[in-house]
This record gives C-alpha cells, sequence and structure tokens, in this order.
C-alpha cells in the first residue's frame, strides 16, 4: 500500500528536498536528482522551482521567512543614481548585482531594499569588521535587534549579518529563514567555499553589492562559480567611478615619523635580530623560500633546535618592535598634538593595543569585542563621545568612519599594507580638512627595509606623496 | 575537537595515503610530559588563563616539539573551566564609563587638566571603588582574565596520550569529502550519533553481517565539499565504541597556512587522500557507550517483557527478545527498530517493535513510508497516545498498530505480535521438540461432569475453558486447527457434536469419555 503522504517540498541543510514523489515520477525538474531515498537539488534552484511546485500542487513548506514591517529610521532622501540602481534590481526579478564606486552609499541601497522588500534578510560581508558595521548600520536604520553569525557571536534576527567565512553554515542551519540575500563585496563570492553558502540560500531575492566585478576569469576555474548563476542574475545597474567626481572621494596625506630604539631595547634588538637572521642565511631560506621563508622557519622550528631558537629570537623581535618606548612616546605625542581632532591608533598586537587602551583610557576594539560593544564604541566615535579608538584590526575595506581626522599606524609590517591603502577610505574629507595618516616605524630595524619594499610596490599604484618628519 | 594548526604538523602522506603521527602511549618520555603538565595545569587551580599561558609557554621553552605540548595542554584546557570573575560592576559598563574621559596621561597638560590617576580616582569614586581596583577589573571580562575554576578529569599521564591520539586521529578528517565506514555491531550507537551530528547516510547490508554506511552531507551529492569533516570528526569517537568496524575517508589535501586553496574540482581524483583506520588502531573513544535503553518508556517495556518470559517460562514463551540488532536498510537509509520478536522455533519469524513515545507525527509518517517503501511489513508499532495522532494519520499500513496511554500492556502487545506474524507467516508452527500434551490426557483431567446421569452437552465456549483450565497452553492450533470448532470436527472419536436449541443453534460437544485413553492427535499437512 503506498501510504498517505502529501507531496511536499521542504528545506534540509541547504538542500530542498521532495517528499511523497517517487523515483518514477517523470516530471521532475532536471536540476533534481535521486539520492537518500529522495529527490533533491540545491536550494538556490528554490525561487525559479516555485511555478512548477504550483502546478502540481506540491506543498511548500520551505518558507520560514516572516514580514519584518520595521519602521526606517534614515530620512535620507537616496541620491537619484541609488533609486535608479534599486528600479533596476527591481525590474530584474530583484536578483543581480549592483556595481557603485566606494563611498556611493551601497549600504544605503541595501537597507532600502531590505525595507522595500520587508522581508527577512541575511547579509553577507568579507571580514568581521565588515559585520559589525553592517550591525551598527542595520541597528541605526531600524532600532530593532539585528542578528550576528560568526565564529565568535552566533544570534540569528530576522536581518542577520554573517561573514563569508561563515555564510554556508548559516545556511545550512537556517537558510530557509531569509527570503533577501544581501552579499557585500559580492567579487568574495565566486570563491570555491563562499560560493557553496550560496548554492545554499533559497532566498528568491539576491543581490550582489560591489566596486568592483569580478572578471570573467575571476569566476571561472579552480571550483569558482560564475556570479549571476549565485545571484540569479547579471549586473543590473553599473555606475563608474568617473560618474563620482571630487566630494566623496578620500583625501589625506601621509607622514612618516621614525622613532629609536632605548640602548637597552637596541641591544636586545641586535642580539635577537642576528640570532634569526643568522640562521635564515645559514639555510639559505631567503632565497630558497623567497617570501615563504618564515613559514619554512615555522616548518623547522618543530624539529631543529637552531630553527627553534632562531623563531624564538624572532618572536621576541616582533614583540619588542611593536610595543618600544619610542612608539609609545610617538602615540603619546600625537595625542596631546591632534587635541581636538578624532583619531585612530592601529597596532600590530593585541597585548599593544590593550596596553594603550589602558595607558590612556581609550575604547579599543579586537576580535574579542561583541558586536554590541563594538557599535557602542564606533557610535561613540561618530557621536564625539569617544575622542580616540585603539584597534589591533584591519580595518578591510568598505569600513566607513568619516569622522576620523588622524590615524597612527604603529606598524611596518608587510600585514600594514592593506590597511594602509585602504586607510584612504576611512579617512574621509569634511569640514575641508584634509586627514592625516602617521605610520610610526622604528629607525634601523627591519621595519625600514619593509617599508622601502613596499614604497616600491605602492608608488608604482600611485600613492601621494609620502612626508617624512624630521626627527 | 582540535584547530587544525594542531593537527597540520602531524599528517603524513605516503602516495595517497594519509597517517597521523601519534604519540607513544608507552613512551616514558611523553608519560613524563604529560605528567609533568597535567601537575602544572592543576597547580593553575583558582588562577588567570593569562597565567596558564604564561606558564605553558615557560613549559615550552626552548623544546622542538612545543606543539605536541601545546595539543596535549588543549586536551588540558578543553576539558577544564575558566569563568569570569564575579564583579560588582560590569567591565564594559566600566570602560564605557571611563573611556569617555579619555585621552589621559601621566603627565597633565593645559588640554589634560587631570591626569590618568586623577580621572581614574574621579570615576571609581563615583562607583564607590578604589582606583586601583577600577583599573585592575577594566578588562576582566576578557579571557585571559578568566579564572581557572575546575581543572577537569583527574588525567592519568596515559589517558591525556590517549586523549591526545584520538584528537590528531579525527582531526584528519576535517578535510574530508566523503567517509565511508563499515560496521558490525552497536547499530543503534552508531546511528544515534549520526543523527545527534546531522549526517546524512546511504547504508548497504555486507554479506558477513555488517552495514557500510556511506557518509555526506546534503550538499555532499551536488559539491565536493568539506564542509561536512567536522561532523566526521565529532562522529568518529562513536564509531570507536563499536568492536569491529572499518574507515576510510577520501580527503583533500591540507593546504600548509596561507597556502593557496587548491579546489576539488581542479584535483585528479588521484590527489585526494585516503585515509584508512580500523578497530586495531588502538585508539580509544571518550564516548560512553549509550545507557541500556534509550528512554524511560523503552526501559519499561523491556522489563515489562521480563516479566512477561519470566511468569511464562523460557520453554513456553514462544518469543525471544532481542534488542537492536537487525537494521533495515530502506533505499539507502537505516532504521533500527527498538526490539525485534524472534520465534523460538521458526527462526523466520520476526516481529520488530518500535516504541513512539517521542516524534512528532511527521517523523513517524516518514518513518511507516519508509518502512512500507521496503516492503518491511513485520512492524509493530507501540504508539503513545499524547502524540496526538490517530489511526486515520497512518493510512493504510502493512504492519500493526497499537496506541498505549501511560505503558505498552504487554498482553496487548503480545496478541498482536501474534495477529501479525500469524498474517506474515501463516500458523504458527508445532513446537519441534515436544508434541502437545494428548488432547485425551487433557480432557481426563478435565471435571467433565461424567458422573451425571445424562450425558453431558458442552458449549464449544464451555469446553474451551474447560481445556484452558487443565492446559493453560491449550490452543487449538498447537493441533493444527484453526478454531476449536474445526478441532471438535477432527476427532470424531473423542467428540459428539449436535447443534443446541438456542438462538443461533450453536454447537454442543459431547465428550466420548471412553474413547479417551486411546485417541492421538490426527496433525493436518502444513502448507508449503
Amino acid at each position: 500500500m503506498v501510504p498517505v503522504m502529501d507531496k511536499r517540498l521542504y528545506f534540509h541543510g541547504g538542500t530542498l528536498v521532495l517528499e511523497g514523489i517517487s523515483r518514477d515520477e517523470k516530471q521532475i525538474p532536471s536540476s533534481f536528482l535521486w539520492s537518500h531515498g529522495k529527490w533533491r537539488t540545491e536550494a538556490y534552484h528554490y525561487a525559479s522551482l516555485l511555478p512548477w511546485l504550483r502546478e502540481n500542487a506540491i506543498r511548500d513548506t520551505l518558507p520560514r521567512w516572516q514580514p519584518l514591517n520595521y519602521t526606517l529610521y534614515d530620512g535620507r532622501q537616496p541620491h537619484d543614481y541609488q533609486a535608479e540602481a534599486l528600479v533596476a534590481w527591481q525590474k530584474a526579478g530583484y536578483r543581480g548585482c549592483i556595481v557603485l564606486p566606494t563611498g556611493a552609499g551601497k549600504s544605503y541601497i541595501a537597507i532600502r531594499a531590505i525595507h522595500h522588500l520587508n522581508r527577512s534578510a541575511v547579509i553577507v560581508a568579507p571580514t568581521i569588521d565588515l559585520l559589525h558595521q553592517w550591525y551598527r548600520l542595520l541597528s541605526h536604520a531600524f532600532h530593532e535587534d539585528i542578528g550576528v553569525y560568526y565564529g565568535a557571536e552566533k544570534m540569528i534576527q530576522p536581518i542577520t549579518v554573517t561573514t563569508y567565512a561563515s555564510f554556508g553554515n548559516l545556511m545550512g542551519e537556517c537558510g530557509n529563514f531569509f527570503r533577501i540575500l544581501l552579499a557585500d563585496e559580492v567579487h568574495h563570492l565566486p570563491s570555491p567555499v563562499y560560493s557553496e553558502g550560496a548554492l545554499m540560500s533559497p532566498a528568491i531575492a539576491r543581490l550582489g553589492l560591489t566596486a568592483t566585478y569580478p572578471s570573467e576569469e575571476e569566476q571561472q576555474g579552480e571550483g569558482r562559480r560564475r556570479l549571476d548563476l549565485l545571484l540569479g542574475g547579471p549586473i543590473v545597474y553599473a555606475l563608474n567611478i568617473d560618474d563620482l567626481a571630487g566630494e566623496r572621494l578620500a583625501a589625506y596625506r601621509t607622514e612618516r615619523i621614525r622613532v629609536r630604539l632605548t640602548p637597552d631595547e637596541r641591544q636586545h634588538y641586535d642580539c635577537d635580530f642576528t640570532a634569526c637572521m643568522d640562521f635564515v642565511k645559514q639555510r639559505n631560506l631567503l632565497r630558497q623560500y623567497g617570501a615563504n621563508w618564515l613559514r619554512e622557519l615555522h616548518r623547522l622550528s618543530a624539529k631543529d633546535r637552531a630553527a627553534r631558537a632562531a623563531l624564538l629570537a624572532r618572536q621576541r623581535v616582533s614583540r619588542l618592535l611593536a610595543g618600544c618606548q619610542g612608539k609609545l612616546q610617538a602615540v603619546d605625542d600625537l595625542l596631546r598634538e591632534h587635541v581636538t581632532e578624532q583619531v585612530l591608533i592601529f597596532t600590530e598586537s593585541n597585548a599593544v593595543a590593550y596596553a594603550i587602551s589602558q595607558r590612556y583610557l581609550l575604547p579599543v576594539l579586537t576580535h574579542l569585542s561583541t558586536a554590541a560593544e563594538r557599535k557602542d564604541i564606533l557610535d561613540g566615535f561618530q557621536e564625539k563621545r569617544y575622542r580616540a579608538i585603539v584597534t589591533s584590526r584591519i580595518l578591510d575595506e568598505g569600513v566607513d568612519l568619516p569622522s576620523a581626522k588622524i590615524a597612527i599606524i604603529l606598524g611596518g609590517t608587510t600585514g600594514a599594507r592593506q590597511y594602509i591603502q585602504r586607510l584612504g577610505r576611512v579617512l574621509r574629507r569634511a569640514e575641508n580638512k584634509q586627514a592625516v595618516l602617521y605610520e610610526v616605524l622604528v629607525r634601523d630595524t627591519s621595519e625600514e627595509g619593509k617599508v622601502q619594499r613596499r614604497r616600491a610596490a605602492t608608488l608604482r599604484q600611485g600613492e601621494q606623496h609620502v612626508y617624512v618628519r624630521p626627527d | 575537537m582540535f584547530t587544525s594548526d594542531l593537527i597540520r604538523p602531524f599528517l603524513r602522506t605516503h602516495g595517497r595515503i594519509l597517517t597521523v603521527d601519534l604519540l607513544d602511549e608507552t613512551d616514558s618520555y611523553w608519560l613524563q610530559t604529560a605528567l609533568e603538565l597535567i601537575t602544572l595545569f592543576q597547580g593553575h587551580l583558582g588562577m588567570e588563563q593569562a597565567n596558564w599561558e604564561k606558564s605553558l609557554e615557560a613549559y615550552e621553552g626552548t623544546r622542538i616539539d612545543y606543539l605536541r605540548i601545546r595539543g596535549l595542554a588543549r586536551v588540558l584546557t578543553s576539558a577544564a573551566t575558566f569563568a569570569p570573575k564575579a564583579f560588582p560592576h560590569q567591565p564594559r559598563d566600566l570602560r564605557a564609563r571611563l573611556f569617555c574621559r579619555g585621552p589621559a596621561f601621566e603627565n597633565p597638560d593645559m588640554f589634560h587638566p587631570l591626569s590618568r590617576q586623577d580621572v581614574l580616582q574621579e570615576v571609581a569614586g563615583e562607583l564607590g571603588m578604589t582606583a586601583e581596583d577600577l583599573d585592575k577589573a577594566l578588562f576582566a571580562d576578557h579571557p585571559g582574565a578568566h579564572v581557572l575554576t575546575y581543572v577537569g578529569p583527574a588525567w592519568t599521564p596515559q589517558q591525556l596520550l590517549q586523549r591526545y591520539n584520538l584528537e590528531i586521529s579525527r582531526g584528519a578528517l576535517y578535510r574530508a569529502i566523503v567517509v565511508q565506514v563499515e560496521i558490525y555491531d552497536h547499530f543503534k550507537e552508531m546511528w544515534r550519533y549520526l543523527k545527534l551530528f546531522k549526517l546524512m547516510y546511504a547504508a548497504k547490508e555486507l554479506p558477513d553481517g555488517g552495514y557500510q554506511l556511506r557518509l555526506s552531507g546534503p550538499l555532499s551529492d551536488f559539491v565536493e565539499t568539506d564542509r561536512y569533516g567536522v561532523a566526521f570528526a565529532e562522529f568518529f569517537p562513536a564509531l570507536l565504541l563499536g568492536d569491529r568496524w572499518s574507515l576510510v575517508a577520501r580527503a583533500k589535501p591540507h593546504t600548509r597556512q596561507g597556502g593557496k586553496e587548491q579546489p576539488v574540482s581542479m584535483l585528479p581524483q588521484d590527489d585526494l587522500l585516503l585515509y584508512r583506520l580500523d578497530h586495531t588502531c588502538g585508539l580509544h573513544s571518550h564516548y560512553r557507550r549509550g545507557r541500556e535503553y534509550d528512554s524511560a518508556l523503552e526501559r519499561t517495556f523491556a522489563s515489562e517483557f521480563e516479566d512477561f518470559e519470566e511468569k511464562f517460562g523460557e520453554t513456553r514463551g514462544k518469543w525471544r527478545l532481542i534488542r537492536e540488532e537487525q537494521v533495515l536498510v530502506l533505499d539507502g537509509a537505516v532504521m533500527i527498530p527498538d526490539f525485534q520478536l524472534v520465534h523460538t522455533q521458526d527462526e523466520q519469524r520476526r516481529i520488530l517493535v518500535e516504541l513512539v513515545g517521542f516524534w512528532s507525527p511527521r517523523y513517524l509518517k516518514n518513518k511507516i513510508a519508509k518502512v512500507q517503501a521496503a516492503r518491511c511489513p513485520n512492524l509493530l508499532l507501540l504508539v503513545y497516545e499524547s502524540l496526538k495522532v490517530t489511526r486515520e494519520d497512518f493510512g493504510e499500513i502493512e504492519g500493526e498498530l497499537i496506541f498505549f496511554k501511560e505503558k505498552p500492556v504487554i498482553k496487548d502487545v503480545m496478541a498482536a505480535v501474534e495477529v501479525l506474524a500469524e498474517k506474515l507467516y501463516g500458523p504458527a508452527p508445532m513446537p519441534k521438540q515436544e508434541a502437545p500434551p494428548l488432547l485425551a490426557d487433557i480432557l481426563s483431567r478435565c471435571n467433565l461432569f461424567q458422573g451425571a446421569e445424562e450425558a453431558v452437552w458442552h458449549s464449544l465456549e464451555d469446553l474451551g475453558t474447560l481445556l484452558q483450565q487443565s492446559e493453560t497452553a491449550f490452543a487449538p492450533r498447537r493441533y493444527g486447527y484453526p478454531s476449536l470448532s474445526a478441532l471438535v470436527k477432527g476427532y470424531p472419536d473423542l467428540f459428539e457434536i449436535r447443534r443446541g436449541n438456542r438462538k443461533g443453534r450453536p454447537l454442543e460437544v459431547h465428550v466420548l469419555s471412553q474413547r479417551i485413553p486411546i485417541a492421538f492427535p490426527i496433525i493436518p499437512q502444513k502448507e508449503e
């Protein structure tokens, strides 16, 4: 006897499953395959299957999304191009990508889109910093609890922000909670692992946002997936950077400050630095492994006593440079110098970030800060309740802190390079004042060598003139 | 579970074969290291986590096996508890309050008339605490300031090494795309853990009594993904609970930190690594074998069944109870009923019993659909009434269904088992060892009122009662007849029959007493 089972579709870990439909059934859409006793397909086919479900009277038990009925507390009128972009996306069936230059207000478009569709939404961002920024923006826009889902915090709300790294897990767990998928900096999405999250999402409305739509090559090969497949549509609206001249672009200058080690620090530095580099030279690590020499040193350190000693020496060098007296004094000086301005301080380690925070009584952002505390700190900074922020985080693309006028980077390692290039966007011109980015380096140490190498690279990319402060 | 940085250095590849470099659990060097770490860690009871981290770094010193030490330490800390201190004020509130006064400097200047100490003092004063306490409490909510309040189980050095080896062995599965296991025992346990870790499986029966399960996740059919690697690793200790098992995993090569990810589709099939293990691997599970019974309900039923067996004695009980041995492979999925009843005289007669006390109706429906799809109608479902499902909800099912209120009534269960067995397998077989007692013997023990002057005519019901009083196990079936009326007709030497006067003219029986001693049953041939 055939049991009484109604035909239905349900969501299972990022896939769609048909129940009550036998293997012999002929009229199954081609994306389905028979596995584990049921017809199954990836969740992203959901929107295209809806007409078929209706025609065949298959009950759809997938959606767990809900109307939001949130009030929008953002009174700003959209720019013409923002309104045009939204209309274009709407006409494309709410699927596709909007390409706008950095600073053109992509997040504003996203918030309008959510408000317009009035349904649960998931927002995917490339980094935890951007996740927190979205959390802040959305909290302000709707005055409602916003969910965050990433390694350290997992709270799901009708509007939830996640990272590309956690996207797949969130979709597997409750992909059917979200009718809207918003992928920020969507050029990250085609990667083999990140794109799985999009395959696992049944969201009907899908919007990608980016300033740099990936090239054909970047969407192909090596397990990558095409954006139009993942978003269910192509570019629906694009605006060139030249179309947005002048005002919205960043303007800043860079000043380099070179500090000295104390005699005591110098002695330790020389000793440890020599110890490490002697080993590196002796084993020819630089020549053999190039930029990967440090990785090789790590590998050797688990086998070879000399390598272990060299690695430990290098760790002491790093700690010393990150928190040396001279750098802390430079912070002291700059904080006193820019008495009335909003200052961002970047450090290379958490330990130094906490040390500065405690020493000057300044709020600190690290990987330990929760979304709520981050929001308080960044809001406080915008409202000028906090005059300065210390952070060990690399503020990645798109992080928005318009009130910052001064940035201090206690750095020199190559890791700093990424954010120096992007900080220009953080420091925006306001009140006709140019922003300043101070880079604090230790004289006659490995930091300077790195800067030399970096300068060669950035000059090629047309970085603005760097002014070196005299001692 | 370990992070990859503690596992990657100990993975070895030989061609396509992936192995893990385990610690020798009997090596005195490692036993000594384990002992020192345990002692060191336990000495940190009541101290801050940052303190422990410093001590560990000092213990590592210049040792080159520091990655092993970190792994062993991770086992210790994972099983221990670091708890935040109790603070009169939330550190977050203290920070918010204090930091809006920053920046403050050690030496005041024109723009910053208050020194750091002054600011601390002011804010501390508002909160009724000392400046020093405020300074200390600022980041007291961070993990480094958490206090070791419980050091975990009392590890022996050997246990610590065993657990370490288990952790790196399961870590090799993080990058697994698909895992195939063969299991031969403890099916219910394995199944329960598979469900717990939300893994999917396709099962196949093996010729020698085991099952082959191909483990994967929902997306695996469509994408070669390692996103279920962690779930495989979580499941792994459950596999170790078995006495006989084997595992083979296909895994992506572990990339070095910062190395470029090589997508699976680009790898030639041969580049996927093979990781093999079986019950001879010497690893020890830290999962406990499950309790004997799943739920109170199951336990009740099992004890009822034992009562039943005791009451009727083993030789007379027709059914033997087996727990959880039969695995039903249903279109690749697996179902393991709670109990199996095997007929003592005919091993072919098997009734599967499943208690349904805690599942949703939807789950139940799926389950029934599954069973029927596999044409396995010998399932008896015992359904707890409060599930709010009705017989109609089940549609037409081949198996049987009994509802119960608090606990299943064994009498009803056995009756249903009999009905189901007869429906499926035909009449029960005769006991092989002993023929039923001769009817004449039974009759001779009955009080048949033969002393009366007139011949006594019994109704069929009365006769049945009399026979059962004499021989509790009496049943026409034991003599090869479906009913008592058929039986009396089959023994014309023993019984005389007539139609009574009452309504419906029921059969009445007179026992021919003089013939009793020489009566033999006539057993009809069983139809094949």
